[in-house]
């Protein structure tokens, strides 16, 4: 179900999922500045602080890109799904602290040539306390300070933090479906992709920085073991997906394509085929058969995964509805998917290989 | 085929969690918090951010304003010193990562009360400087400290660091991630030292000077935190040692 556009459409779940990240984030954040506290005395509190946001920005960026292949793995992760946006711009606000402390938040004050008050908070991020301080201005000694830019063990690994950073405010400043609507779903998807880029800018980020100082052998296996379960994770998943696709479908006429049996599919279910090269989701429900095109308007969302409630086709990413006969959300909402024309013979289900415009009612099969 | 007699259940963001979710939800969630919460207490257990180096506060020092290799005070040392050298030598730096102020500066060649930050990481001490001010020379002290013993050629591997944040505020203050700032203090005037470990792992400092005993700051940028290897003359300051090596022989090892 698709509706107006608010800043954030809060409800009950939103505000618990949302307690719950930044308790956990403040709770990483603080625990790790006191533990370090009480590791030893002499310390660089600036140093800590900007190893805090920045590991809790790595840990939650594997978070958040765990849960879309453990959602397709199990739907039972899919309430972690739903709102893993207000996780990503979390973590974009963690990587800035991390880049330059609570300056942000001062903003307002230096905007009118005030001062501003210093929050008990505040450290001076990594720009300002490597690269501060000196003869030149830290923006420019970012990107002059160590110039080995041809070699690999050497090369200056804040430049990789840099592009990440930047991908990541891209999509923190995308990621209200206000921009999703306006640059079209593929469009947003593309650039939200951008955080596979951003990981492994930032995996770099991290070997080629932090390890190469802290050499202690369990961070280095903590990062290699991220990035298996990252990578391994997606391949699974990717598999099973490219398992799933190459069933071999046999055509019977020209238009038509024979795409399973009636019994394969469960009441209010669908089973996805690919078709053409794309994929259709073939609902069945109180008695009849309805094939609409796979993908929400929305996000791209998996449609054949979700399920019939109240009538409607719905998204099980974020529950956005489309009526099975016609692909259209039901009135006042305007999203419509592709629909297909589908036959019954017996228990033997067939689809057209040609898609309808989004939205064009057909029929559905009757089951008899 | 999914198993008809269990409830099929589906969840809607906007809907009520169907139970089997919420089972589930109940479970994970408190065990993903802790893991979460568990890292916080982990990886400070291996991070490296602790050594001895700290600021020492405010000081005043009276002592002979050296220019060279760089600018530094040397300092008579009190009391019947027996065998030790008479002088005590300390680094000079300005504030931040910048060299001492021309107001400090142009005191060099004479005896100067100074005040500043003592900044201290084992036996290498630096003062950030405020002010200073002309004093006449101490009557039981020599009026110039000695010239500097030369005591041979060595090749010695280390580490290049500034002299003001690696035994100042910064932890390790040492390695790939405190380039940048070594970098930045170096460039702005602050000494570069050579941080050398020996078998026993003491740490020793050397001050880095050209073969006319010229300080070395711009020459040696892109050489800072990596492992470097010099060989040249090592020269004895009382309890300050400096090598001289032709830049150009640096080598990264």
């Amino acid at each position: 179900m698709s509706v107006g556009y608010k800043a954030v459409q809060w409800n009950r779940q939103k505000r618990i999922y949302d307690v719950i990240l930044w308790l956990s984030v403040f709770l990483y954040l603080w625990g790790f500045m006191t533990f370090t506290e009480k590791a030893g005395d002499n310390l660089d509190t600036h140093g800590v602080a900007i190893r805090a946001y920045g590991s809790a920005a790595f840990i939650l960026l594997h978070i958040i890109l765990s849960i879309g292949p453990l959602s397709r793995l199990n739907p039972k992760f899919l309430p972690l799904l739903f709102n893993r946006r207000h996780m990503g711009v979390t973590m974009f606000f963690l990587a800035l602290a991390h880049v330059d402390g609570w300056k942000i938040l001062k903003l307002p004050w230096e905007l009118f040539g005030a001062k501003a008050p210093k929050f008990p908070w505040d450290f001076n991020g990594a720009l300002t306390w490597y690269h501060d301080f000196g003869d030149l201005d830290p923006l420019v000694s970012l990107f002059v300070g160590n110039t080995h830019y041809g070699d690999f063990i050497l090369f200056p690994f804040e430049f990789l933090g840099v592009i990440a950073l930047f991908i990541l405010f891209l999509m923190a400043a995308t990621s209200h479906d206000f921009w999703l609507a306006n640059l079209t779903a593929p469009i947003w998807k593309a650039l939200h992709m951008g955080v596979y880029l951003a990981y492994g800018l930032l995996v770099g980020h991290v070997v080629l920085g932090a390890l190469q100082t802290n050499k202690h052998p369990s961070l280095t296996i903590a990062v290699l073991v991220g990035m298996v379960w990252i990578v391994g994770l997606h391949l699974i998943t990717g598999y099973r997906e490219f398992q799933k696709d190459k069933k071999a479908l046999f055509l019977t006429t020209n238009d038509f394509v024979e795409v399973g049996t009636i019994d394969e599919i469960p009441e209010s279910r669908a089973k996805v085929v690919i078709v053409s090269g794309e994929r259709v989701a073939i609902f069945k429900y109180e008695g009849k058969i309805s094939a609409v095109s796979n993908v929400c308007q929305h996000q791209n969302g998996p449609l054949g995964e979700g399920k019939i409630v109240e009538g409607c086709i719905t998204c099980p990413w974020h529950g956005y509805q489309y009526l099975p006969e016609s692909g259209a959300s039901p009135p006042p909402f305007e999203e419509r998917i592709p629909t297909f024309a589908v036959k019954v013979e017996g228990d033997r289900i067939f689809v057209s290989t040609t898609p309808n415009p989004p939205g064009t009612r057909v029929e559905p099969a009757l089951i008899t | 085929m999914k198993n008809q007699s269990k409830p099929d259940e589906f969840y809607i963001s906007y809907a009520p969690v169907p139970k089997g979710y919420r089972r589930f939800l109940f479970r994970f969630v408190p065990l993903l918090v802790i893991g979460v919460v568990l890292f916080a207490g982990l990886l400070p257990m291996v991070h490296n951010q602790f050594n001895t180096g700290k600021l020492q506060g405010t000081q005043e020092l009276e002592g002979f304003l050296a220019a060279e290799p760089v600018p530094h005070l040397v300092v008579p040392r009190p009391g019947n010193i027996g065998d030790n050298s008479p002088f005590s030598r300390y680094l000079l730096t300005g504030g931040g990562k910048t060299a001492p102020s021309a107001d400090i500066l142009e005191h060099l060649g004479r005896w100067v009360k100074l005040t500043g930050t003592m900044v201290s990481r084992n036996q290498l001490s630096v003062i950030a400087t405020r002010s200073a001010e002309p004093i006449d020379p101490p009557a039981s002290a020599a009026a110039r400290p000695q010239e500097g013993k030369p005591i041979g050629t060595y090749t010695l591997t280390g580490e290049i660091l500034d002299s003001k944040c690696y035994p100042g505020v910064m932890k390790p203050g040492q390695g790939k991630t405190h380039r940048a700032c070594a970098i930045r203090c170096i460039s702005g005037g602050v000494p570069a030292v050579f941080r050398v470990q020996n078998s026993r792992k003491d740490v020793l400092y050397f001050l880095l000077a050209d073969q006319q005993g010229k300080a070395i700051n711009e020459r040696i940028l892109d050489l800072v935190a990596d492992p470097v290897e010099i060989t040249g003359d090592v020269i004895q300051y009382d309890d300050m040692f400096v090598v001289q090596a032709d830049p150009d022989s640096y080598k990264r090892v």
